[in-house]
This record gives structure tokens, C-alpha cells and sequence, in this order.
């Protein structure tokens, strides 16, 4: 059943316990996010209200824009940097869990936004000159005075398809990797946005803030994902493997019981290897649903529980439990020698390969 | 002006389509039908309107 939120039914007490937990951790994940964008959206608008009334009405309209404008740009600075920082501390996974609403309310902080600026022109007959602004085709060929609007507004047109493609379904009808792709526009996004400010409100108001904000922003972004990017290289690189190609896992106690260990192929093809008791099974590392690491996660009522959003999958199969239908790669896995291996050669999704030992 | 007049086209066309979409054709484009309630029908339709041109490939597909 497609409802609001699509959710797992898990059969298990621990899973039901575990699904609890994250659906009220829902609330006060929204709880704290509409209350931390009310808190600053108030202390902007009161301290410089206070340092600088405005002294008509378009200065009070401009006071809204940057208010808002500025939220939005910090929400995206915190959307993005939830990604890497949740691979560097799993500490932060939980920021991960409902990073979707954190998205649409970010949608709408921009929408207000562009609201408010359109309303300026409105309050003085001026909407024709912001349509003029923004078709002036000979100002698209300068760099100063380049129509910093439309940078805004090819953002906010994104951050639009993004919110209105947020649900579930639209991941089913669009395929995952269209939907992923879809998404990734967040950079694009973010891109246009330090251009918009940069072009725009940085080139008559020479407040130092202004500038401070925009490039440590855009520095802490770019450094937590070098920094995670270089510590994910290290997973990537492939595990020592025998004569015939199988990868060396370990020996079987060495792998966590209801656990994983990870191990790559060449081309950096990671696989979880899983232990449920005597029963060893190997899938693919990446979740069907959004491409977590299935690795990190537990086997939970004798399914692969994804740790990001709960997607559970058969040991045996890699196939999701009825109705779901999602199906991983599988691979067969073997002991040698008191050793675990795993042939790289991907089976099927959905493919029989967990064996048991003695 | 006739940006504008192709942008309201654009959002009128899709915002009818979508309505009849996710009416009688919400479940039929999915590989499994599943059951799809009202309220996330209601979350639906921003990105139905706004990708009214695949969503109607799509529905038409699902007839063939």
C-alpha cells in the first residue's frame, strides 16, 4: 500500500522496535527543523531590525528577502554536508534518515523567498521590469551584471522538481538511477545559488558577512566531501583474492553474527559478506532503494536490513519479503581452507547463493 | 510574454493530467499495481503536473 510513506512491516519484535524508533524520531526530526528555521528566520528579522530599521516599506520587503535567503543557503550547506559527514561518523546517520523533508522545507524556505522579491517589483508596478530583467538576452554574455535572478530562479526550479519528485513512488516510476540522477542536481543547485549571491546582493552591499558566509559554505562542502571521498578510496580498493579470482573474506567467526564484513572487487565492486548463524551470504553492497551500504547494517528476522531507510532483503536470495518486490545481486560464496571466499562474478538479482557451514 | 503564455500552458496541461492520472492511472503504470491512498496521491501530484509529459508516455504505454 502506497500511503504518505512508504514503510517496511517487519515481523520481528526488534524490527517493530526499530521501526518505532525511527518513525518517532520522524517527528522530532521535523519537530527540530521547523523550529530551527522559525528561531532564525525570528532572530534575523529582530537584531537587524533592531541594529537597522528599515525606513519604508521596500526596505522591510528586502529585509525579508535576505532573511530568507539566507536561511535557505544555510539549509543547503547543512542538506549537503549531511551525506559525507554520515560516512565519516555514523553518529550522524540518523540526520540522513528523513534528509527528504529537510529538502521540501528547504523548497519552501526558497519559495518565500522568491515571493518576497517578486513582491517588491509588485509593490511598485515594477513587474514588467523584472520580466525585462530577466529576457534581456545581451546581459547573459556578462559576468558583472549577468542576470543574477535567473540563476535563482533555475535553482529554485530544481530544488521544485527535487521536493515534488521526493516521494517513494516517483523512485519506483522513475527508475532509481534516474531519480538518483534527479536528485544530484542538489550540487547544480547549490551552484547556481553561490552564483545568484555572488552576482547579485555581494555586488552593491559590501557587508564582509556577506562573502565570509558564501565561502566558508561552500569550503566546508567541498572539504567534507574530499575528506569523505578519500576515506571511502580505501574500501574501494580490491581484497586480496586467490589463483582462481575468489576474494578472501576471512574466517567464518570473523565475520559479525546478524553481521557484515565488506570486502571489493576490482573496480572498487564492494560486496557484503553476511553471517546469520551458520548461514553465510554475500550481496551487493549497495541497497536497491537508495544505494546505501547494506554492509553496515543488520540482519534483522533473518532479512538484510538496510541502516539508512530499513529496506530489508532475504539472505538466501537477496530478494525484498512479499509484497516488496526489490531484488539484489548475489554472489556465491564458499569456505576454503577455514576461510570464507566469494566469487566477484555477480549472480543474477535475486539468485539462490547463501550456503551454511558446519 | 509568450514565455509566460508557454509556462501557463505548460502548468495548466499538466496540472489536468495529472488530476486524471492519479484518478485512473496512478496504479497501472507500476510493474506490481499496488494500492495508492488518498493521501499520498494528494503528495503526488506536484511532480505529476510538473513531468506531465512522461507520466503521459507512461500511461499510454501501460494500455498497450
Amino acid at each position: 500500500m502506497w500511503k504518505l510513506h512508504r514503510r517496511r512491516k517487519g515481523l520481528d519484535h526488534e524490527c517493530r522496535l526499530w521501526r518505532r524508533a525511527v518513525e518517532s524520531g520522524e517527528a522530532v526530526y521535523d519537530g527540530f527543523l521547523l523550529a530551527s528555521v522559525t528561531l532564525y528566520i525570528s532572530a534575523y528579522l529582530t537584531v537587524v531590525y533592531w541594529l537597522d530599521p528599515p525606513n519604508d516599506q521596500l526596505s522591510a520587503i528586502d529585509l525579508r528577502i535576505r532573511a530568507f535567503g539566507s536561511c535557505a543557503f544555510f539549509m543547503l550547506t547543512t542538506i549537503l554536508s549531511i551525506g559525507p559527514l554520515a560516512r565519516l561518523d555514523r553518529r550522524f546517520l540518523p540526520l540522513l534518515y528523513n534528509r527528504r523533508h529537510f529538502g521540501v522545507l528547504t523548497f519552501f524556505v526558497v519559495l518565500l523567498h522568491a515571493s518576497f522579491m517578486v513582491e517588491w517589483y509588485a509593490v511598485q508596478d515594477a513587474l514588467p521590469s523584472l520580466y525585462d530583467e530577466l529576457t534581456k538576452v545581451s546581459d547573459y554574455g556578462k559576468f558583472i551584471g549577468f542576470p543574477f535572478k535567473a540563476l535563482g530562479l533555475v535553482a529554485l526550479l530544481i530544488l521544485f522538481l527535487m521536493a515534488a519528485t521526493s516521494h517513494d513512488y516517483w523512485l519506483v516510476f522513475l527508475t532509481p538511477p534516474v531519480w538518483k540522477g534527479l536528485h544530484m542536481a542538489l550540487y547544480v543547485a547549490y551552484g547556481l545559488v553561490v552564483m545568484h549571491v555572488a552576482l547579485g546582493v555581494m555586488q552593491y552591499d559590501h557587508n564582509p558577512f556577506i562573502p565570509a558566509m558564501l565561502a566558508s559554505g561552500l569550503a566546508w562542502v567541498t572539504l567534507l566531501h574530499l575528506v569523505a571521498g578519500w576515506r571511502e578510496r580505501a574500501g574501494d580498493r580490491a581484497s586480496a583474492c586467490g589463483s582462481d579470482g575468489w576474494l578472501a573474506v576471512g574466517p567464518p567467526l570473523s565475520i559479525p553474527d546478524k553481521g557484515a564484513r565488506i570486502v571489493a572487487a576490482q573496480g572498487g565492486e564492494r560486496i557484503a559478506v553476511f553471517r546469520d548463524g551458520t548461514q553465510i551470504g554475500a550481496l551487493s553492497n549497495l541497497c536497491a532503494h537508495q544505494n546505501g551500504p547494506i554492509g553496515e547494517g543488520r540482519i534483522i528476522d533473518g532479512c538484510v536490513t538496510c541502516p539508512w531507510h530499513g529496506y530489508q532483503y532475504r539472505l538466501q536470495d537477496g530478494c525484498a519479503p512479499p509484497p516488496f518486490t526489490e531484488k539484489l545481486v548475489t554472489y556465491r560464496a564458499r569456505i576454503a581452507n577455514g576461510v570464507v571466499e566469494v566469487d566477484p562474478r555477480p549472480l543474477p538479482p535475486g539468485t539462490s547463493a547463501a550456503m551454511r557451514y558446519e | 510574454m509568450i514565455i509566460l503564455l508557454a509556462l501557463a500552458l505548460y502548468a495548466a496541461t499538466g496540472i489536468a493530467i495529472a488530476i486524471a492520472f492519479l484518478v485512473f492511472g496512478v496504479t497501472r503504470v507500476l510493474a506490481t499495481p499496488v494500492p495508492v491512498t488518498l493521501g499520498a496521491r494528494i503528495m503526488l501530484f506536484p511532480g505529476a503536473a510538473a513531468l506531465w509529459p512522461y507520466v503521459l508516455i507512461r500511461w499510454l504505454k501501460s494500455y498497450q
